[in-house]
């Protein structure tokens, strides 16, 4: 097992390494050998990583992080074919990603002590979110990108794996008393108002200010989070139920108000209603599904640079051209090992609880 | 409890995700397979101009002469300027493409279909020398067609009637396809409209040429025989309106069907279309295929068609004689001729005979289609021989060629653009095969003194090469 799950590394690495030289071959004669050091490092660090692992110390997962790295150098690879100069940073963010995710293995027992605070995790949450409320800057028409100094970064991004802490503590805690003490309200199983307040004001406060910064996007993201945890935690259907209904009514408000919002859905009902302005992006974006076919133009080839701002929203739209139907079927088996490796290693830890 | 229920539910939030990557994969094997060809061939993709590295292939005719050729990427030049220009086309990077050059774009730019499904392993094959197209379109024929419609306006359209093939598809006035983008503004706004293909997308009145198609469903219809007597007094009163003969001709009281379309009877086809009625005109159009699209090669103008049913007797006898609103393109009156050489069946008219890789390999090649049965062979036999008496002894004697069955019909279409439009359409038997041919001279008076002497140096010409 212990081979096989370095092996994945090194398969991982191998793809990284076969794309970045497929650019490389096609800049002859002038190569840019620049990424090359760093690809290196990231190389040698994953395989130290994985080492790390093996010894099962902090953690009984070993195959997750081979998995991760799997989407990591296709990310990589797909930068470098279409925005070369955001290649290097993206390695160097790939390694302080490893050292975090060592650092968070190290410290675990320390910071298992701090879920008992759940409810300053919560503020904490708010407050990150906040951030960019008061010192936001907008870019492409939302307000939620901190600019310090050399580095641009959105506070929500860290905001999610708070408010899941919050929320896998909260609900660890709560959970039996929120399952226990049902009343029955017309068709739904409701626990009395004042045991799902704080939930309930952390996650509204949550959206609201999503919604304030014009962010629908990780409102959303945030929104399905944190009703699948709370599904996960109490199997209250009801939650669900009552979820959806905040969508439905949070969905039609914000076509109602906002007209991005109005423009994006539009556009998603029907992109050949203008596919010249508004669904342009979109539209490039189904040729170059339709140019990718069954088995793709092939890496590097194709024309994914058709779309506006390929490299940043529309990067799957370039990874369906250049590996097509095929190539994004084997994506997909990744991502679906993950989930499923997921799912075991619930499994396992509930087995060790129990 | 509660363990073994996280876990469940942990399942049930598994399963949930699995079904929506599922939904998604089903949308993009969507994409990706069915709705890919449609996607591809969409205009607004530039996937297919987007091969600017690769030296785009020639244009042949059917004997091999070149009639677009390309050394070297991005360069074009066009050896018959505005003579093909309704065949080439043009190439515009900011207006888009035209003609074959459209039509045939994946192919001259080597992006193939077959090595497009190869994927990845195709762009190996992929060579930076684009295919070559030969065309059924014989240059020789072309440009004697474009030459003889001296300083007229009008389209000459020629197929091989027995496959469907075009030998010459000319349109006047025409501009080289090298200066089309240069000058795409005044062209654009040009009385004369020379980026209008007339062959294919120029509608006209068809005149007295819908008489043959006039004949055929009065027969389909049982309002009359090939014995009936018609009389024509030069004159056919409609309520307060009245159909008149050109020339004040008189055809007397002694004439046959095949008589009434030999002398181009406007008395008596007008009758024929009141007493079929807006229904049976219609069902007429519906089946020699005017209301259906080819969709093939030709970028087509619809044919304008009246609403049969509405009108009244008056109008009604004008759709005989082909006047009012009905407009139909060249195309489609060589296609309607063609069947009666062809046992009533057309062909799917074609340009693109093969399509010819770099070192010579046949990748693709045409092979004809029956479009529509239109008519009987029986009663394409009888209406034949009708229209080629009207070459031996009728209207379109200018046309006759010693030794060589030319059938045909002259037609001279009044319209509002000044001087009448001369038409002739017909068909000729060569040894070498059939063709059908549509002749229209805009402005020129008769089809019988200008568009008919037209067709008899095509079918020379046809006969002697």
């Amino acid at each position: 097992m212990k081979s096989k799950s370095l092996l994945l590394v090194a398969v991982d690495f191998m793809i990284m390494f076969a794309g970045l030289a497929i650019i490389m071959l096609n800049q002859y004669p002038v190569i840019d050998w620049s990424p090359v050091p760093w690809a290196l490092a990231a190389a040698l660090m994953g395989l130290a990583v994985q080492l790390f692992l093996l010894q099962k110390k902090y953690t009984s997962d070993i195959w997750i992080f081979p998995m991760v790295l799997f989407f990591s150098s296709l990310g990589i690879i797909m930068l470098a074919r279409l925005k070369p100069v955001l290649c290097i940073p993206q390695l160097r963010w790939l390694m302080i990603g490893m050292l975090v995710m060592v650092g968070v293995l190290y410290f675990s027992r320390q910071l298992k002590n701090m879920l008992q605070y759940q409810y300053i995790l919560g503020i904490c949450t708010l407050v990150v979110l906040c951030l960019s409320l008061i010192f936001g800057v907008e870019i492409g028409g939302s307000k939620n990108w901190l600019v310090l100094g050399p580095i641009s970064v959105q506070p929500s991004e860290f905001g999610k794996i708070l408010l899941v802490l919050f929320l896998a503590a909260f609900l660890s805690d709560h959970g039996e008393m929120l399952k226990a003490s049902k009343r029955k309200i017309l068709f739904l199983d409701l626990p009395p108002i004042r045991f799902i307040a704080p939930l309930l004001v952390i996650w509204g406060i949550a959206i609201l200010m999503f919604v304030v910064q014009r962010d629908l996007g990780s409102a959303l993201l945030f929104f399905c989070m944190a009703v699948f945890m709370t599904y996960m935690g109490t199997g209250s259907k009801s939650y669900v139920f009552i979820a959806l209904l905040f969508f439905t009514l949070g969905a039609a408000i914000s076509y109602g108000f906002f007209s991005h919002v109005q423009v994006r859905f539009n556009i998603w009902l029907d992109p050949w209603a203008d596919p010249d302005g508004q669904a342009y992006q979109v539209v490039q974006s189904l040729f170059a599904f339709a140019a990718g076919g069954v088995w793709g133009t092939g890496f590097t080839h194709g024309h994914p640079g058709f779309i506006p701002e390929v490299h940043t929203d529309f990067i799957f739209s370039a990874v369906a051209e250049g590996i097509g139907t095929a190539g994004l079927h084997g994506h997909y088996d990744g991502i679906r090992a993950a989930v499923l490796s997921w799912y075991y290693d619930c499994h396992e830890l509930q087995k060790r609880a129990a | 409890m509660g363990h073994n229920d996280i876990k469940k539910y942990i399942l049930h939030c598994s399963v949930f995700m699995l079904v929506c990557f599922l939904c998604l994969f089903g949308y993009i094997v969507y994409l990706q397979v069915i709705a890919a060809p449609s996607l591809a061939a969409n205009p607004m993709n530039r996937r297919g101009d987007g091969a600017q590295d690769i030296v785009r292939g020639a244009i042949l005719d059917i004997n091999g002469k070149e009639l677009a050729k390309s050394d070297k990427p991005g360069d074009r030049s066009y050896p018959y300027g505005e003579v093909m220009a309704p065949v080439t086309g043009y190439i515009g990077e900011a207006i888009g493409n035209d003609g074959i050059e459209a039509v045939a774009g994946g192919d001259l730019t080597g992006q193939s279909r077959q090595l497009q499904m190869l994927g990845p392993i195709g762009q190996a094959l992929q060579s930076d020398q684009g295919n070559n197209v030969r065309l059924t379109v014989d240059a020789d024929i072309q440009e004697l067609a474009y030459n003889a419609l001296g300083n007229h306006r009008g389209a000459v359209l020629v197929m091989n009637a027995e496959t469907g093939g075009i030998i010459a598809m000319v349109s006047k006035p025409s501009i080289d396809p090298i200066d089309v983008e240069a000058n795409w503004k005044s062209l654009t706004a040009r009385e004369d409209s020379p980026l209008l293909n007339r062959a294919t997308q120029g509608l006209y009145p068809p005149g007295s040429t819908i008489k043959v198609l006039i004949a055929d469903a009065a027969l389909d219809e049982k309002v009359t025989d090939v014995n009936e007597k018609f009389n024509c007094t030069g004159r056919l009163d409609i309520g307060s309106e009245y159909i008149g003969e050109s020339h004040g001709a008189v055809h007397g009281n002694n004439l046959t069907l095949k008589d009434a379309l030999t002398e181009s009877c406007n008395v008596t086809f007008a009758a024929l279309a009141m007493r079929m009625h807006g229904k049976g005109l219609e069902s007429a159009f519906d089946r020699f295929g005017f209301t259906v699209p080819i969709n093939s090669e030709f970028n087509e103008s619809k044919c304008h068609l009246p609403n049969f049913s509405a009108l009244g007797d008056g109008d009604t006898a004008q759709v005989g004689i082909g006047q009012g609103e009905t407009l139909v393109t060249p195309l489609r009156m060589a296609m309607l001729a063609s069947a009666y050489v062809n046992q009533g069946t057309i062909m799917v008219p074609y340009l693109v005979e093969e399509v010819i890789s770099p070192v010579g390999l046949v990748i693709r090649k045409a092979s004809p289609s029956k479009w529509m049965e239109v008519t009987s062979d029986k009663r394409a036999n009888i209406i034949g021989g009708f229209m080629e008496n009207v070459v031996a002894n009728g209207t379109g004697e200018a046309a006759a060629v010693p030794g060589i069955r030319v059938i045909g019909k002259t037609g001279t279409a009044e319209n509002s653009q000044g001087a009448d439009h001369g038409w002739f359409i017909g068909a000729a038997e060569l040894p070498k095969g059939k063709i059908a041919f549509c002749i229209i001279v805009e402005n020129s008076g008769g089809g019988g003194t200008v568009a008919a002497p037209i067709a008899r140096q095509i079918i020379t010409a046809l006969r002697d090469n």
